[in-house]
């Protein structure tokens, strides 16, 4: 607490009164230790984590020299114990967040560890989905029971891993499975909502900024089956439906690390139209590679229509009352995609025209950093540029001068608009 | 204080579940083992593991192709049903394929098509999993019981194979045997016989 160190000084100086020293005194003394109490809850939780994790490995071990039945009995252990911390913390320690979290999170892995147990007993093949999945499944319940926060991450993290591993790497792909995923992730989503309401500025309510919108980023791609060219509208949504997200009032308030949606939204489209600014995507398009009626039927032209309809319906609403110079580039850039994706059928310069999209937004990210004098939005826009220019310096059919005059405009570029905002601050102040 | 009694009783509703999953886990194998019937399945175990579950081996058994005659869609992946019996060598042979369970006293087994094709117009044939294919060690076992039974391959005086209890269709692995003795009683003795 440097205030309450810095008191004796200020008084000596004059600054302020000895009645005004002691109401802060008293203010400070007065006030719930916040810090201690996140420490408390942070160490909890890492310790509950660590001990939980040992226990797995230790069972991964695999005592075979143990009798069947002391094998089974132990099985139990790790579970027993967890479940008595929780309900101790229960009874006696509801209020308590630093107990509720750290022994949910043991109880989540002493669960993890009593099945792998079972399994290793009985040798019970199954792959490690169906394991993952039977835990989780178990350990949900705990995200409302014991309000722990921890446990939702976990479980996020678990449900990701188990569509990663139905959707991507079974072979064949295990359909049914890999879609319960969607299920998995509504459940928990009731729990946001409950942080949200009731502690908007928690730490754990910033990791489920992050958390829920990379897992659906990650798992999105599950869907895909043989239709892959739909893939990019329907992670152009996604991206845009996360920036639009992002932009709420209730996250522009927050800082600009918080808001996992902004990042994960702005960084998403620009990576997907730097890929798509090559021609290649579009060459495969235009040799037949879709054919409409074939894909209506797939799933991803299901993903496509729903994703276009949350992100059109959210673009609908935080613009219908606002002029057509407040919508922020990055956040229609899916609407643009849709179309040139439908031109690309057909014409050859769908590639020129997200050429032109990836500059025209590095340039209007430029003109919004130098309009609220912050440097970090204007070298972002610079780095779409330089991106968009490294791109192109593999493109061999340009020639080498036409290169080199890009290269060589974009660094003085770098120099001209930081040296003139720089000097501008100067100015100000 | 209602709503904390509330949270409790859900609470203890969930411990419940979570303790009656690995023991119905375990009562239904030891079911298997108790009043099953039991089978030996020639097999060829190698050495992988499982970031939650430990070391394993994977049996890789000599799975016989199935033929039968066509009329039915097979699915690769499908869950269909075996019968067993016992050949002249005490090992476990499995018959024709068939959709539903059987009904009769033959053991039979719930098995997966692995994959499944036509051979002409009139025959399809097929190459089924068994759905007992991991065998957990402990870990610093798996890799030896793996050098063991190459060992034990190169020599054709030796079988290796599973012995499997199975019961309505289920089926528990109960040991990995290299000539009638357990493997991990084999990497013992190896064990001890380098020590000396």
């Amino acid at each position: 607490m440097r205030m309450i160190k810095d008191l004796p000084e200020l008084l000596q100086a004059g600054v302020i009164t000895q009645d005004t020293a002691d109401r802060i005194q008293t203010y400070y003394d007065n006030k719930p230790s916040g810090s201690t109490n996140r420490l408390f809850v942070i160490f909890g939780v890492l310790g509950a984590i660590l001990v939980g994790l040992g226990v797995i490995l230790i069972v991964a071990h695999n005592w075979d020299e143990l009798a069947r039945s002391t094998q089974t009995l132990l099985a139990f252990l790790p579970l027993l114990i967890g479940q008595v911390f929780c309900g101790f913390t229960l009874l006696k320690k509801p209020e308590s967040v630093a107990w509720r979290e750290g022994t949910a999170a043991f109880l989540f892995f002493a669960v993890g560890a009593s099945i792998s147990l079972v399994s290793q007993i009985y040798h019970i093949p199954g792959d490690l989905s169906s394991f993952i999945f039977v835990w989780m499944l178990l350990c949900f319940p705990l995200v409302y029971v014991m309000k722990s926060s921890m446990v939702s991450l976990l479980y996020l993290i678990g449900i990701t891993y188990y569509a990663a591993e139905t959707g991507y790497w079974a072979f064949p792909r295990i359909e049914f499975e890999s879609y319960l995923y969607w299920a998995l992730l509504l459940a928990v989503l009731p729990h946001y909502y409950l942080l949200y309401k009731q502690k908007p500025k928690s730490n754990f309510m910033t990791f489920h900024h992050w958390f829920i919108p990379l897992s659906v980023v990650m798992v999105l791609g599950t869907v895909a089956d043989q239709t892959e060219e739909l893939m990019f509208i329907a992670y152009f949504n996604l991206f845009g439906l996360l920036y639009l997200i992002g932009n709420s009032s209730f996250f522009t308030q927050q800082k600009a690390r918080n808001n996992g949606y902004r990042i994960l939204g702005s960084l998403g489209t620009i990576a997907l139209l730097l890929g798509l600014s090559f021609d290649a995507f579009w060459e495969d398009l235009r040799r037949g590679g879709l054919q409409f009626n074939e894909a209506v039927a797939t799933p991803e032209f299901a993903l496509v229509l729903v994703t276009t309809l949350l992100a059109g319906w959210l673009f609908y609403m935080r613009h219908k009352h606002k002029p057509l110079d407040e919508i922020q580039p990055l956040s229609s850039v899916f609407i643009l995609f849709l179309l040139t994706f439908a031109l690309g059928l057909f014409l050859p310069y769908a590639a020129v025209l997200i050429n032109l999209y990836v500059l025209a937004i590095g340039i209007l990210i430029v003109r919004e950093g130098a309009r609220k004098d912050h440097l970090g939005i204007l070298n972002y826009g610079l780095l779409i540029i330089t991106a968009l220019v490294i791109c192109r310096f593999f493109d061999t059919d340009l020639s080498f001068v036409i290169r080199g005059i890009l290269f060589v405009s974009v660094g003085v570029g770098f120099f001209a608009a930081n040296y003139r905002m720089l000097k501008r601050r100067k100015a100000n102040e | 204080m209602n709503s904390k009694i509330t949270a409790f009783i859900a609470f203890v509703l969930v411990v419940l579940v979570q303790l009656y999953v690995p023991a119905k886990m375990i009562w239904d194998r030891e079911d298997i083992l108790e009043t099953g019937t039991e089978f030996k399945f020639q097999t060829a175990p190698i050495d992988p593991s499982d970031p939650f579950r430990g070391k394993y081996i994977t049996l890789d058994f000599d799975e016989p192709i199935l033929t039968v005659a066509s009329g039915q869609e097979w699915e690769n992946g499908e869950s269909i049903y075996v019968t067993l019996e016992v050949d002249s060598k005490g090992f476990a042979r499995v018959k024709a394929p068939i959709k539903t369970p059987p009904i009769g006293s033959d053991p039979f087994l719930k098995v997966e098509v692995d994959y499944a094709w036509k051979d002409d117009s009139t025959k399809v044939s097929m190459r089924i999993d068994y759905p007992f294919d991991r065998y957990y060690m402990e870990e610093s076992k798996a890799y030896e019981a793996e050098v063991t039974y190459r060992e034990a391959r190169r020599d054709t005086s030796k079988v290796t194979y599973a012995l499997v209890s199975v019961k309505d269709g289920k089926a528990v692995l109960k040991d990995v045997m290299i000539n009638g003795i357990p493997i991990r009683e084999v990497v013992k003795a190896n064990r001890e016989r380098e020590e000396e």
